[in-house]
């Protein structure tokens, strides 16, 4: 691709001359909108009646009769390394559903090796793969969607704002097939938490985890915030033991220990750097 | 710390909308062939800045975040239109480039996956580092190199494909 030609071609587009000015107006006008609703929350605060929706969960091992396995899912995404290896003795197919919302969210399966992405060829790193589906529960068609939705592993006694996709160097990879849509989770330091619980969350929201999201018990163990609004669903990665670390698992969290001073992010700030760890590593 | 709580001065918000204006805007016009849906997605995107108020770790935490936030929003748009089953033609008011390999190339980018789109925008137009622009929507470097490597082969499958 020539690099000139397509900047041309984008600086060829034509914006509203005043698109600026307008933008501005329009935040500043908001911005005096959301100062004064402040304020009268300020004066008139009362207890918030809380209305409790109760989010049915229904869980369910499924014979995953219509949907594709993780091999032929990691098949669909050109990966056939992949796909051979969701098919030896060391995967484990798992084919859990949940169903949440207007959506049904099942974990096929998982995997861990070195040298099975065939883009990345990394041979000296052990990654863990897995694929979650989803699907409406109404049937229609779905299409690829990877800004929308966050699939993320978490680890007990690991806060989840501090562990997760962002902070594991792990990517997720998405194809639909026939409506339904595959995502493919790569997490290449993933199996030295081994000898912790470690989860794979979904949830409807392309941002990282936060403590609006996620409580953590005083145990370590990791649940969605009751609050938390919109298609989600919690897995236990049924990972090799074998695979356990706990040197270089520490290694890992004692390079994000926290600055001094600074706290748990409530909203959706993008990225890991807001790192704290909660609890030690003995955490199960 | 940035604290974005700022945002809602005045002068906060001029500094970002006339920063990170042009660039997403253009960024938008990846996803959406018309400049005015481009426009409503860059203006959810601030007002989404507005009304949840992240902290920012420094700028390019800031940066990270509009690009990953207008993308989204630009995604929505893109399906609203198409759930409303419009035909394609009309969600197109961009004036074609005059230059035909101009044309072409645009709208090659813009019939590519998301997930290769923006990242052959951010190599190409804004020119970003494969590592930097891991660090811009939150992916490893080996994804965004991939996603790259996969754009821009789709992009020479099209683009030959139309010659």
């Amino acid at each position: 691709m020539d690099r000139e030609t397509y900047k041309k071609a984008v600086d060829s587009l034509q914006f509203s001359p005043d698109f600026q000015a307008r933008t501005e107006a329009m935040l500043h006008r908001r911005a005096r909108e959301l100062e004064k609703e402040t304020f009268k929350m300020k004066l008139f605060r009362k207890p918030a009646a809380l209305v409790a929706v109760a989010a049915l969960l229904v869980v369910s091992v499924s014979a995953a009769v219509l949907r594709l396995s993780a091999s032929q899912a990691a098949r669909a995404m050109d990966q056939p390394l992949l796909a051979a290896a969701f098919e030896d003795n060391n995967a484990v197919t798992v084919n859990q559903t949940v169903e949440t919302g207007d959506y049904a969210v099942t974990l096929l399966g998982l995997t861990s090796g070195a040298g099975l992405d065939v883009l990345n060829q990394d041979l000296d790193v052990t990654h863990t793969y897995a694929v979650v589906s989803l699907e409406r529960l109404d049937g229609t068609p779905l299409e690829a969607d990877i800004l929308s939705y966050t699939i993320t592993p978490l680890v007990s006694g690991c806060a989840p704002w501090a562990v997760n996709n962002w902070t594991l160097q792990a990517g997720v990879d998405a194809t639909a097939v026939d409506g339904t849509v595959y995502y493919l989770l790569d997490a290449n330091q993933l199996g030295i938490f081994a000898d912790h619980t470690v989860y794979l969350a979904f949830y409807d929201s392309p941002f990282p985890p936060s403590a609006e999201k996620f409580t953590m018990a005083d145990d370590g163990s990791i649940a969605f915030s009751k609050d938390f609004q919109g298609a989600h669903a919690l897995f236990t990665l049924p990972l090799d033991p074998t695979l356990a670390d706990p040197a270089a698992a520490q290694a890992l969290l004692d390079n994000w220990l926290p600055q001094e001073g600074s706290a748990a992010p409530q909203a959706d700030a993008l990225a890991p750097e807001d790192i704290f760890i909660v609890t030690g590593s003995s955490a199960q | 710390m940035r604290d974005v709580a700022s945002f809602g001065t005045d002068e906060t918000i001029s500094r970002i909308v006339e920063q990170y204006s042009p660039m997403l805007l253009r960024l938008a016009c990846t996803r959406l062939g018309s400049t005015a849906d481009a426009e409503d997605a860059v203006q959810e995107a601030f007002l989404r800045l507005l009304t949840s108020r992240p902290v920012f770790r420094d700028a390019e935490h800031e940066k990270a975040w509009l690009i990953r936030t207008t993308l989204h929003r630009a995604g929505d748009i893109r399906r609203r239109a198409e759930n409303r089953n419009l035909p394609l033609d009309a969600l197109v008011d961009v004036p074609a480039p005059e230059a035909p390999a101009e044309a072409d190339i645009l709208s090659a980018v813009r019939a590519l996956p998301d997930k290769y789109a923006a990242v052959v925008h951010l190599y190409y137009y804004e020119g970003y580092s494969i590592k930097e622009i891991a660090n811009l929507l939150g992916v490893p470097a080996a994804t965004a190199g991939t996603r790259l490597a996969r754009g821009r082969e789709r992009l020479r499958q099209m683009l030959k494909e139309d010659e």
